[in-house]
């Protein structure tokens, strides 16, 4: 039963910058959604289109069926944390607060209440000129959560947030996903953008991802990450008989930072081979193939920044070209020939938005 | 729209730049009220030569510099609109209101009363500009060893005749003439000011192209084509003062009827305001 509904929803910035392009998605109540996706891949333009900040040139994005600017008291309703959003320097964080409060028909003791559930209560009569990135950030968030709203869209909520902050962040969304609203059925919807992959895997449940005003990929987390390969990694001193080795039994090796990296093997297949070679081992690790890998996958790297780029998408092309134990090209600099962009390719880059 | 307009109240009250602009005006206006008050000759009666100090025509002068607070009235009218950009405080505002126009037209009110607000203090100080002038008129009038007849009626006697004339009666007949003219003269150019702001977003940008327009382009254009200048937002405004008509002689100004001047200035903001909506408040708030 999705309460926010994406359909064909398009922004074109002039005549050559195609920001969003035919984007379908939905977002349903009970998680937290994770809206991912390079710079430039148009989650910003999305999110503000979602609160009628922004007008699609075509398509529509729409809550319970009806555009933010038609919905008759939107604060209660739908709380946004936009990373752009001003304050007015001279103004205290509580007369801030105030402002929305009034023109919402809140009561200003909930402008109190924010203000400490978002750890602002010493700071509140302080001008918010005075305050760093991190405390303007959780005034957002305060503001956001005003109208006790059942839907929360945050655009990068974590920047700009000490590890702490980020932390309280991540469990205050999960908590905040999971309350029942007051407004009623299945709990709140929560969306939140990001480019910090880590990060988001901690937080969200689903994922939609975007490339290039595109829609990626949408679904479950654990569900796009499932099939997905595993690596195992090896600190050894005879890092290149455990790579013959390895090779020997047609899996893939690779020495990489000093470390001897075969991706798609499992530990069960590695341990073996290890055992009966008598390769000393000082450290073995497995790790499955994370968020971060799969959304270069995804989105195919376009969008970013060349040369890192065209270096992870070395990786991966290894990594897809096949366990069928080709000879494992050199440690690092010469990734093999990747539809990545070449660092010269700006064009690239002048699509971004 | 009562949520909206307590709002923009609040917007205004919880910075201090608008005190900083209330300050500027009553500052500017005891500064050159004096200035005037004890300069040869007059700002509009200059034709005449000296005005006695004292006179009715001396008070009309004096308080003629204070209709000059519309210019602060106007800088006002650009701030309500053109700050929430600047301080791009304009997301918040639409994400709690997404209907921009009711935005505008709450803001139309609220410069329009701030405007007032600001000729209404413009008023009092000149007001106070008033009886400190009678009272050093007096004053001195009394160190030359003439006769006194209090406050309202004092008159002095030198060796040449009766010379200095004070008193509150001139005082307040002409501050009479000249205070619903500048008051609403005042609210009026708050909301032009705004229907600037509303078009061109860009604070300094609209702060300037307004006081230019009004001090030099509306001056240029009053002195070659005087029938197209009293349609312009600056003689419209002074077409507003009852004392604008007769005080300041020389003739060469036309003017409209009052009425005449409040409309054109009403269609001034309303129309810059429409558009303003219409293109620049419509765009993307990025």
């Amino acid at each position: 039963m999705p309460l926010i509904q994406a359909r064909g929803l398009t922004k074109r910035f002039g005549p050559d910058v195609l920001a969003v392009d035919h984007l379908d998605f939905d977002a349903s109540p009970g998680g937290v959604t994770g809206f991912l996706g390079p710079n430039g891949a148009g989650k910003t333009t999305t999110l503000r289109m979602l609160l009628g900040l922004v007008t699609p040139t075509s398509g529509s994005v729409l809550i319970d069926g009806h555009a933010y600017r038609d919905l008759p008291n939107p604060t209660a309703r739908v709380g946004a944390v936009l990373e752009a959003s001003g304050f007015h320097p001279a103004r205290t964080a509580r007369n801030h607060l105030k402002l929305i409060a009034t023109v919402a028909g809140i009561p200003f003791s909930r402008v109190d209440e924010c203000l400490d559930l978002v750890g602002l209560a010493e700071a509140r009569d302080r001008a918010v000129g005075g305050f760093s990135m991190g405390m303007r950030q959780r005034l957002e968030l305060a503001r956001a959560l005003l109208g006790k709203p059942d839907i929360l869209v945050l655009d990068e909520p974590a920047n700009g947030l000490d590890p702490q902050g980020i932390a309280w962040l991540r469990d205050f969304l999960k908590w905040y996903a999971a309350e029942r609203s007051d407004k009623g059925d299945d709990g709140r919807i929560v969306i939140v953008s990001s480019h910090l992959l880590s990060e988001a895997q901690l937080t969200v449940d689903d994922v939609i991802v975007l490339a290039a005003g595109r829609l990626a990929a949408q679904g479950k987390l654990q569900d796009l990450l499932a099939g997905t390969r595993q690596s195992v990694r090896v600190r050894t001193p005879d890092a290149d008989r455990l790579v013959e080795a390895l090779h020997a039994a047609h899996l893939p090796a690779s020495v990489r930072d000093g470390y001897v990296v075969s991706e798609g093997a499992t530990p069960e297949a590695v341990g073996p081979i290890m055992v009966e070679n008598r390769i000393e081992v000082h450290e073995m690790a497995s790790s499955s193939e994370s968020l971060e890998s799969l959304f270069f996958q995804l989105t195919s790297g376009e969008g970013m920044h060349p040369g890192y780029a065209a270096g992870l998408m070395g990786d991966y092309k290894q990594f897809t070209d096949g366990p069928s134990a080709a000879p494992p090209p050199a440690p690092r600099p010469a990734p093999a020939p990747s539809p990545a962009p070449a660092p010269s390719a700006a064009g690239q880059l002048g699509g971004q938005r | 729209m009562t949520r909206l307009l307590s709002a923009e109240i609040r917007k205004l009250r919880t910075i201090w730049s608008t005190y900083v602009l209330f300050g500027i005006v009553m500052v500017l206006d005891l500064l050159f009220g004096f200035a005037l008050a004890f300069a040869p000759g007059g700002r509009r009666g200059g034709s005449a030569g000296i005005v006695p100090h004292g006179s009715a025509q001396w008070f009309a002068n004096v308080f003629s510099v204070l209709d000059n607070s519309r210019l602060l009235a106007l800088v006002l009218g650009v701030l309500i609109i053109t700050g929430e950009y600047r301080h791009k405080t304009v997301t918040p505002t639409f994400l709690a209101e997404p209907r921009r126009g009711r935005i505008v037209i709450a803001k139309l009110g609220i410069g329009f009363g701030g405007g007032v607000a600001l000729g209404v203090l413009t008023m009092l100080t000149g007001l106070v500009i008033g009886f400190v002038l009678v009272a050093v008129q007096v004053h001195s009038c009394l160190s030359i060893s003439g006769v006194s007849q209090g406050m309202s009626q004092a008159v002095c006697s030198t060796q040449h005749g009766i010379y200095y004339v004070a008193n509150t009666h001139n005082m307040w007949h002409d501050w009479w003439r000249i205070a619903p003219g500048v008051v609403l003269g005042t609210g009026l150019f708050a909301i032009y000011g705004l229907g600037l702001g509303a078009l061109l977003k860009n604070q300094i940008v609209a702060i300037v192209v307004g006081l230019i327009f009004t001090l030099v382009v509306e001056t240029i254009v009053g002195a070659i084509w005087p029938t197209i200048g009293e349609y312009l937002p600056g003689q419209a405004a002074t077409a507003l003062e009852d004392a604008a008509r007769t005080s300041f002689g020389g003739g060469a100004d036309r003017l409209l009827p009052w009425w005449g001047g409040a409309l054109m200035l009403l269609v001034y903001g309303v129309a810059l305001a429409v558009l303003g909506t219409l293109t620049t408040l419509r765009s993307d708030v990025t």
